[in-house]
């Protein structure tokens, strides 16, 4: 068999190995939400203020929700392999309509701050590689160590006290500003002005992770034969790294990136919330809190979905950039 | 075990963290000796600075002694992160062991479970499990196990994977012994250094999860906890900013020394990483 | 791009958003962008009454009347009112030209049929509201004259755009009322059009031009914006980012600090009397440890109030003194009962619960309990925290339980499977609307939300409590309520803790938004930018 035809043979099984996972997560999450006291109608009638038992037994037969659990599942599983989400209770708008209006903020912010801790994870790794065993390598390593360990929140709050109220240099929250509504370019500037502290923030805490993972990756690979090789045929020191060794170094951390992306598509719940970003983690925090069963389970079905395919997608690239790498 | 702590202590910044997180542990022991009181009582002093009205660390707005909560939250913190590390440790490795060791169908279905746990967003799926279990400290050791155990389980499938065919393991096996004390007995032992190493530093993403579940009012209201004090106080940081600082330094520094602990082991035993050559 | 071109386009940006907010006074529009906290599920705010809806709703709805901060009646919809000799008629002379936001004419048909269709079937609080309300007639487009059963005079503090909105008959009518499209697309008479809601950021109206009341409003839009965390919230006031912020939006912490530090920042606790929000404890009185009456009196007895307000609401509250706020001291229906010291006394709870018969134990403790908190955030868990140490100094401990809403609302309303809890109540403009249903035999409604979760039932309150709800004489009715809030002190199903004082901060950039006693929830037509 040729390896082209092995890779194919190789998606169709972890696609179909996928299926299973996202059905169990669906089944998982649907049981474990309804374990939950109350519903979306409890949330509901109590914020309206008040409402009568009959009320609510009248709106839960209108969302579906006096039917037995096996039975709504049976709903559920049966539109959502029509692609059809179903439809939010708390928003009465559909599950997919409010998801898609969410994605795309989430994506634009985990997009950036990979893209910003990938490469100054990089950087900072590489340094410290070079410099390995000095004050700089210890100095990266506290560095990388303490944006880790630093409560998220509370560097949010200090980017907004810093950067915003002490220095007018960028918006506290939100994604767009809501008092001009720009139009055309001047949105995409003011939508990238709004994401500068989140994406920060966020890297921040992603930084540690790959200047680790940098370090470690460069150090294996100084170990490998083939700078003895590189050596042995008299290349620069200097040459052996940024050509050689980096190259090599750098694809386990961009698989890694991808990975993160993946998982990332959840959102962080802390970052949007202190920033008012618009994104899926709120959206799925809140639905949690109103019982919004419906919306709660397509962001996690979205989400999975998006992981099972993402880590299929780097699986496959590695293959490619790596020809050693067996596919099985 | 000599040569273990030689190599170890070559690292300075290693010795430093367990010299920081032994502290936090003397703290956390003797919290109900320095400040014998309930760590949430009340006083008529809210609100003061470091140092005024001998509040070392001052007082949050109803008067409760900042330094006390610390002391006592460092206990609760750091049991939380233990256990819940233990916990996660104690289920990834029957997973991975048992989908390692016997691989097939086992490996298939045990591996497919645990890609469930890794694919659902996990700071998102520990809030729930929270919120369904109601906020307390037990629920919040199980929202973090929950979230933790696959990543062990994934590695400890791996090394099991590459230790299984080894000779010690096949004289095992004409030794008739068996699949589960060959497993636990012979091979685990063998792969304790990375599960040590992830381990550690798990202990500190449980900390930090903590205080993030905190953050978003998922704490139990009885226990002290490090997390509830930066809760409690973030939304005076502008007013009075020693309420939630102080936790978090000691939230920054207890993560931080258990990080360098964990840098320290994987340079102790994993020492082919540590050097060039 | 680096990072000072950056930064320059980023200051033009600023300089153009602040450019285009200047206006002339009381004349050229402006944006109006305001807090709004948390989002609200729909806008229908003729099926909820949920407090972010309010902060929208009555600047697209128009009510038949608003109240000006001395309580007196402004004319909206409705010019003016006339009550028959025996208050069995009660006729409104509607305005005319009114148009709804999509160019159909408002008439008595619509009030007819939000009344008797909509807000008497699913608003909240509606069907109290206009109980006495049998019929409506429009004897022409602009006459709507209701029929009641019995003299109603409460059913007049009840008809503001929040409270008691008019809505679309054409865009209603045989259709199912709580799923109506109304709902997130609504079609109102009031001073702002809805134009756009982008999910987790803000919900933006447009200035109706077509609105009745000659140049209003002056604005030209109005943004609600939702900042999930507190600290933002604050931040994004400081920097003029958003210029008003209602009930709590800012922290009470945030709102002293800022009115202090910042010129430009002001603080009111102005616009809240309709609201009238009472914090206080339901106790199970049918099973738990506290069945006796002695020992919620001796609750009661115990906690310092001032304390908790100084402490967690920074000032702004006063101790309750009665099962009614001092509010209602106005209309003659508050008096001060004993069992309320502002301060606590320790030491007379102590006694009173030695004096039942409850021991002490080697550990001090007389009874064991679960404490239920509201789950509204960090004020509700810290107040908790208080009273659980002021209780375990008599001898009661207490575990904390704090859940989020829905188990909460479960747990409490319906299943009953509850101690004590702390939450906080609107006792709204007259106790009819806001208290009775706290006490009433007929209000031990299983599953129904803030109602009588006590289960309290007293058969003797209870005829007191009709007849104050019919008695139209202000001396008798003052008698009636005295003598109901005498059984309340004695009985305390419920202890008061403190009337809340909520706060609005705002930008006084901000002008001509403060005229109105629904504060918040008013329609914000007269308001400008400086």
């Amino acid at each position: 068999m040729n390896r082209s035809s092995k890779i194919l043979r190789y998606v169709a099984k972890r696609l179909i190995q996928g299926i299973p996972i996202i059905l169990a997560i669906v089944v998982m999450n649907f049981f474990l939400l309804n374990l939950a006291e109350g519903d979306a109608v409890d949330v509901l009638a109590g914020e309206a203020g008040s409402a009568t038992p009959e009320y609510m037994e009248e709106m839960r037969k209108k969302f579906g929700l006096d039917k037995p659990l096996p039975v709504q599942l049976a709903v559920y599983l049966k539109n959502v392999v029509q692609l059809d989400l179903g439809r939010s209770h708390r928003h009465d708008m559909p599950v997919t309509e409010l998801i898609v209006d969410r994605l795309w903020p989430t994506l634009l912010l985990m997009t950036s701050t990979i893209m910003l801790a990938v490469g100054f994870g990089i950087l900072l790794g590489l340094f410290a590689a070079i410099n390995l065993n000095t004050w700089k390598d210890a100095m990266i390593s506290v560095f990388a160590l303490i944006t880790y360990a630093t409560p998220l929140f509370w560097v949010g709050l200090m980017m907004i006290i810093l950067f915003s109220i002490k220095n007018d240099w960028f918006p506290t929250s939100g994604m767009e500003n809501s008092a001009a509504f720009y139009e055309g370019f001047d949105r995409v500037k003011d939508i990238a002005h709004h994401l500068v502290l989140p994406t920060i923030t966020l890297s921040l805490f992603y930084l540690a992770l790959y200047t680790r993972m940098m370090r470690a990756s460069m150090l294996e690979q100084y170990g490998q034969d083939y700078v003895i090789t590189a050596r042995a045929k008299g290349l620069t020191e200097r040459r052996i790294t940024f050509v050689h060794v980096l190259r090599n170094a750098l694809l386990p951390v961009v698989t890694m990136a991808g990975v993160q992306v993946g998982a990332l598509i959840g959102g962080s719940v802390i970052v949007e919330s202190v920033f008012a970003w618009p994104g899926l983690g709120m959206l799925a925090f809140e639905s949690l809190f109103a019982r919004d069963l419906n919306l709660l389970l397509g962001i996690f079905l979205l989400s999975s979905v998006l992981v099972v395919a993402v880590n299929l997608v780097v699986d496959i690239i590695y293959c490619f950039l790596d020809p050693r790498i067996e596919v099985n | 075990m000599n040569s273990f702590w030689n190599r170890f202590s070559r690292n300075k910044s290693a010795v430093l963290g367990l010299f920081i997180l032994g502290l936090v542990v003397f703290m956390a022991s003797i919290a109900g000796l320095i400040y014998p009181d309930d760590p949430f009582l009340y006083s008529r002093f809210p609100l003061s600075g470091p140092g005024v009205n001998g509040f070392l660390l001052g007082s949050d707005s109803i008067g409760r002694d900042v330094a006390s909560g610390i002391a006592h939250g460092a206990k609760t913190s750091l049991l939380i992160g233990l256990i819940a590390t233990l916990a996660a440790v104690f289920i990834g490795v029957i997973f991975g062991a048992f989908a390692g060791y016997y691989g097939g169908l086992v490996d298939d279905v045990l591996m497919r479970i645990t890609e469930v746990f890794q694919t659902i967003p996990s700071f998102v799926f520990a809030i729930l499990l929270v919120a369904i279990m109601k906020p307390s400290i037990e629920s919040v050791v199980i929202a973090i196990t929950v979230v933790s155990w696959p990543a062990v389980a994934r590695l400890v499938r791996g090394e099991f994977l590459a230790l299984k065919n080894r000779e010690f393991v096949q004289a095992c096996h004409t030794l008739g012994m068996g699949d589960v004390r060959i497993m636990m007995a012979e091979i685990l032992p063998n792969c304790l250094s990375p599960i040590i190493v992830i381990g550690s530093l798990m202990v500190a993403t449980a900390i930090l999860i903590e205080s993030g579940l905190a953050f978003l009012g998922l704490g139990d209201p009885n226990v002290m906890s490090w997390g509830f004090q930066i809760s409690d106080g973030r939304s005076m940081l502008r007013v009075a900013w020693w309420i939630c600082t102080f936790p978090g330094i000691a939230i920054l520094i207890t993560v931080l020394a258990i990080n360098l602990v964990g840098e320290g082991l994987n340079d102790a035993l994993n020492p082919r990483l540590r050097e060039r050559n | 791009m680096k990072l000072s071109n950056f930064m320059s386009t980023v200051m033009m940006t600023a300089a153009i958003a602040f450019g285009g907010a200047a206006a002339l006074a009381q004349s050229a529009g402006g944006s109006l962008v305001f807090l709004v906290q948390p989002e609200p599920p729909t806008m229908a705010g003729y099926v909820s009454t949920s407090g972010p809806i309010g902060l929208l709703g009555p600047k697209i709805y128009d009510g038949l009347f608003d109240y000006d901060n001395d309580g007196k009646m402004v004319p909206v919809l409705a010019e003016s009112v006339d009550v028959s000799e025996d208050g069995k008629t009660v006729t409104f002379n509607l305005r005319k030209g009114v148009t709804w936001h999509d160019g159909k004419p408002f008439t008595s048909a619509d009030v007819q049929f939000t009344i008797m269709e909509v807000l008497k079937k699913v608003h909240p609080r509606g069907p109290n509201s206009f109980k006495e309300v049998n019929s409506i007639d429009t004897p022409d487009a602009h006459t709507a004259v209701f029929n009641l059963g019995n003299p109603a005079p409460y059913m007049l503090r009840a008809l503001s755009a929040y409270e008691s909105p008019m809505v679309p008959k054409h865009l209603l009518e045989g259709q199912d009322i709580k799923s109506a499209k109304l709902a997130n697309n609504p079609v109102g008479t009031g001073p702002f059009k809805f134009t756009e809601w982008k999910k987790g950021q803000y919900i933006r109206l447009d200035k109706n031009e077509s609105y009745w009341k000659e140049g209003r409003p002056y604005i030209d839009r109005i943004v609600g914006r939702f900042i999930p965390d507190a600290s933002t919230r604050a931040a994004a006031m400081e920097k003029g980012e958003v210029l008003y912020a209602a009930y709590n939006a800012v922290s009470n912490v945030e709102a002293v600090r800022l009115n202090k530090e910042k010129d430009n920042i002001s603080v009111t606790t102005d616009g809240y009397s309709m609201i009238n929000p009472m914090a206080l404890i339901e106790f199970n009185t049918k099973e738990g440890p506290f069945t006796n009456a002695v020992v919620r009196r001796a609750i009661s007895t115990a906690i310092d109030r001032q304390y908790m307000i100084d402490t967690i609401f920074f000032g702004y509250g006063n101790p309750a003194t009665s099962a009614l706020s001092s509010n209602f001291a106005a209309t003659g229906l508050h008096a001060e009962m004993p069992h309320y010291p502002a301060t606590g006394d320790i030491a007379a709870a102590n006694q009173m619960l030695d004096d039942a018969g409850y021991k002490k134990d080697s550990d001090g403790v007389r009874m064991k309990a679960m404490f239920d908190l509201i789950p509204y955030g960090e004020d509700w868990k810290r107040g908790g925290q208080y009273i659980q140490q002021v209780l375990g100094e008599i001898g009661i401990d207490v575990e904390l339980r704090y859940e989020d809403v829905p188990t909460w609302l479960k747990r409490v309303y319906h299943n009953y499977d509850f101690d004590m809890n702390l939450n906080y109540f609107y006792q709204l403009s007259d106790p009819v609307l806001g208290v009775h249903r706290h006490y009433g035999t007929n209000m031990i409604r299983k599953g129904t939300h803030f109602v009588n979760s006590s289960r309290y039932s007293n058969a003797g309150l209870d005829a007191l409590l009709g007849a104050g709800m019919k008695e139209p004489n202000a001396e008798n009715r003052s008698a009636i309520y005295m003598e109901i809030q005498k059984i309340l002190a004695r009985d305390m199903p419920v202890v008061n803790l403190f009337e809340l004082e909520f706060l609005t901060v705002y930008n006084t950039k901000l002008k001509g938004a403060y005229g109105s006693s629904m504060g918040a929830y008013s329609s914000f037509a007269d308001a400008y930018l400086d």
